[in-house]
């Protein structure tokens, strides 16, 4: 489990605290989406969950963040690491080497996997995300889209208890960034995986997220199960997060029919809805 | 130029051999290069070059490196002539010693540069950094601050190139401007860009660390490096270059 317990983080040489009283529990095997405007926090919280903040980037740290039992703050940058597998949003800061197979290898040698054992792990990452072509490829020739899966197999790859991903999709097309969010799912029912995403692509995350984030100026404006929070439309639009379509049509329609209807967050539920109420 | 420490992936007997091998070899062909003084040797120096890139093939990127090395030798090459009084004239105020040390000076620089470019072209970073840990028992950090440096080089190119491209846009003449004047133009630029450069490698260093770099050992390399055959014969060439060099 991963709780945060009124976390509050001001960056050194910031003047506002990028979060604000956080408290959050994601469970084993869980998936939270986050979401929230630009400056919200975000990265921070990411950061926050990984142990980089305050490890790396120091500040004002109160309050306390638990990883499996390990706060976040007595324990070493390196032994949660071995524990939580983060994807950073700059994804060319990520990278460490010049080729593909090298940059899926680093991590897996440092972390001591039987040598027996990577051919298998480099497979795997390369085959799920979905570059198998790339392996013998030179990072610096690569597209910004394919250097994110490069960063992202190269995590994936290390199979961590608990995944962070910063914004994953944000230079991919919508079919890679679909399937990202189906292999993190598919890592979620087959190996219990923790998966904390930072998205801006809603839909994305009405589909394939558990429980969602939306955060603003650093606080939780709300937090909850996928479709509970979904129900707050006009709020989150407040905060420039957009809902999907279908679930601002049966929004519309129980305003209009005057009765509380579920909330849908996907075509097939708002049709099998519609058929139902014509019915 | 932003291919110009790119790797060019490749199965040639040049690409297999250790790459501690091939770091030996172009230092030895470098202290060769410092040894001798003799334009033969210094040419012979620059064929087994040549040859080196050929056999490996990458003749392209070979001539290509030859080509840009020897718009610099060129000015190199006139500046030092004019500026060299020693020795008889031969005419004007060029004289016939002034005319072989400069033809040895820049045979050098060539000569020196060559390899090492054309290691990184049929060497991967990785593989030379890992080689260097297994083999030769330098520490990783060290062996992690040459790979870091040679990553960010392309990286560094390419965000300077865009720079550029986005001033040509707005009607700044790069494209137009030549030589000196480009360069002067240039320059103004590196400043931002090496600031965003020293911050990318702060980010980089935190990449590492929650990868595992602290862990890191001279047996963690997935990859090994055996010497065969081939790599003593290599370093025996080496040495013979260097006796030459140094006899001649
Ligand atoms: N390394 C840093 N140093 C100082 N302030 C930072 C740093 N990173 C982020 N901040 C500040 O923290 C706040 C939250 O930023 P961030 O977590 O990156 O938001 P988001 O990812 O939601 O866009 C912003 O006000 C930002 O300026
Ligand atoms: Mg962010």
């Amino acid at each position: 489990m991963i709780s945060f317990e009124s976390l509050s983080f001001t960056y050194q040489g910031g003047n506002v605290p990028a979060l604000k009283d956080i408290c959050l529990t994601v469970p084993d095997g869980g998936f939270l989406g986050v979401i929230g405007p630009a400056g919200a926090g975000k990265t921070t919280l990411a950061r926050a969950v990984s142990g980089i903040v305050p490890h790396a980037y120091r500040g004002d740290f109160y309050g306390s963040v638990k990883v499996h039992d390990m706060d976040t703050v007595d324990t070493p940058l390196t032994d949660l690491s071995r524990c939580v597998g983060m994807v950073f949003q700059d994804v060319d800061s990520q990278i460490i080497s010049t080729m593909v197979e090298d940059e899926l290898l680093y991590g897996l040698e440092n972390f001591g996997v039987p040598h027996a054992e990577i051919p298998e792990r480099l497979d795997f990452a390369l085959d799920r995300v979905g570059i198998p072509e790339l392996r013998e490829r030179a990072i610096s020739s690569l597209s910004g889209g394919q250097r994110q899966k490069v960063a992202i197999a190269s995590v994936i790859a290390l199979r961590p208890r608990v995944l962070v991903l910063d914004e994953p999709t944000g230079e991919l097309d919508p079919v890679s960034s679909r399937q990202i969010f189906s292999l993190l799912k598919s890592l979620q029912r087959d190996f219990g995986t923790t998966v904390i995403v930072v998205e801006q692509k809603i839909m994305l995350l009405c589909e394939f997220a558990d429980s969602l984030a939306v955060m603003k100026d650093g606080a939780l404006a709300y937090q909850g199960q996928t479709r509970e929070v979904l129900t707050h439309a006009e709020e989150l639009l407040d905060l420039g997060v957009n809902c999907p379509r279908v679930t601002r049509l049966s929004r519309h329609l129980s305003d209009r029919l005057g009765k509380p209807l579920p909330v849908c967050v996907n075509l097939e539920e708002a049709e099998k809805q519609a058929r139902e109420l014509m019915a | 130029m932003r291919e110009i420490f790119q790797y060019v992936p490749g199965t040639s007997l040049i690409h297999r051999l250790n790459p501690m091998t091939k770091l030996l070899l172009t230092l030895l062909i470098c202290v060769a290069a410092f040894l001798t003084g003799n334009l033969f040797v210094l040419l012979g120096l620059l064929l087994v070059n040549l040859l080196i890139g050929f056999c490996a093939g990458i003749a392209r990127r070979t001539l290509g490196v030859f080509k840009g090395l020897m718009k610099i030798a060129v000015f190199l090459f006139l500046l030092q002539v004019l500026l060299t009084r020693k020795g008889t004239p031969v005419f004007w105020i060029i004289t016939d010693e002034g005319l072989y040390t400069s033809a040895a000076v820049v045979l050098r620089l060539i000569v020196v540069c060559m390899p090492l470019t054309l290691m990184l072209a049929v060497t991967r970073v990785s593989d030379l950094a890992n080689a260097m840990v297994q083999v030769a028992h330098i520490p990783y950090k060290y062996a992690f601050t040459i790979t870091t440096a040679l990553r960010f080089i392309p990286q560094f190119l390419e965000e300077m190139s865009d720079i550029m491209e986005a001033q040509t846009a707005r009607g700044v003449a790069f494209d137009k401007a030549k030589g000196l004047k480009k360069l002067g133009m240039m320059l103004p630029l590196c400043a931002p860009l090496l600031i965003s450069s020293v911050r990318n490698t702060e980010h980089t260093a935190v990449a590492a660390e929650v990868r595992g770099f602290h862990l890191r050992t001279a047996r963690s390399g997935f990859r090994h490096y055996p010497f065969h055959g081939i790599d003593v014969l290599t370093l025996l060439a080496g040495a013979a270059l260097i006796a030459l060099s140094a006899v001649i």
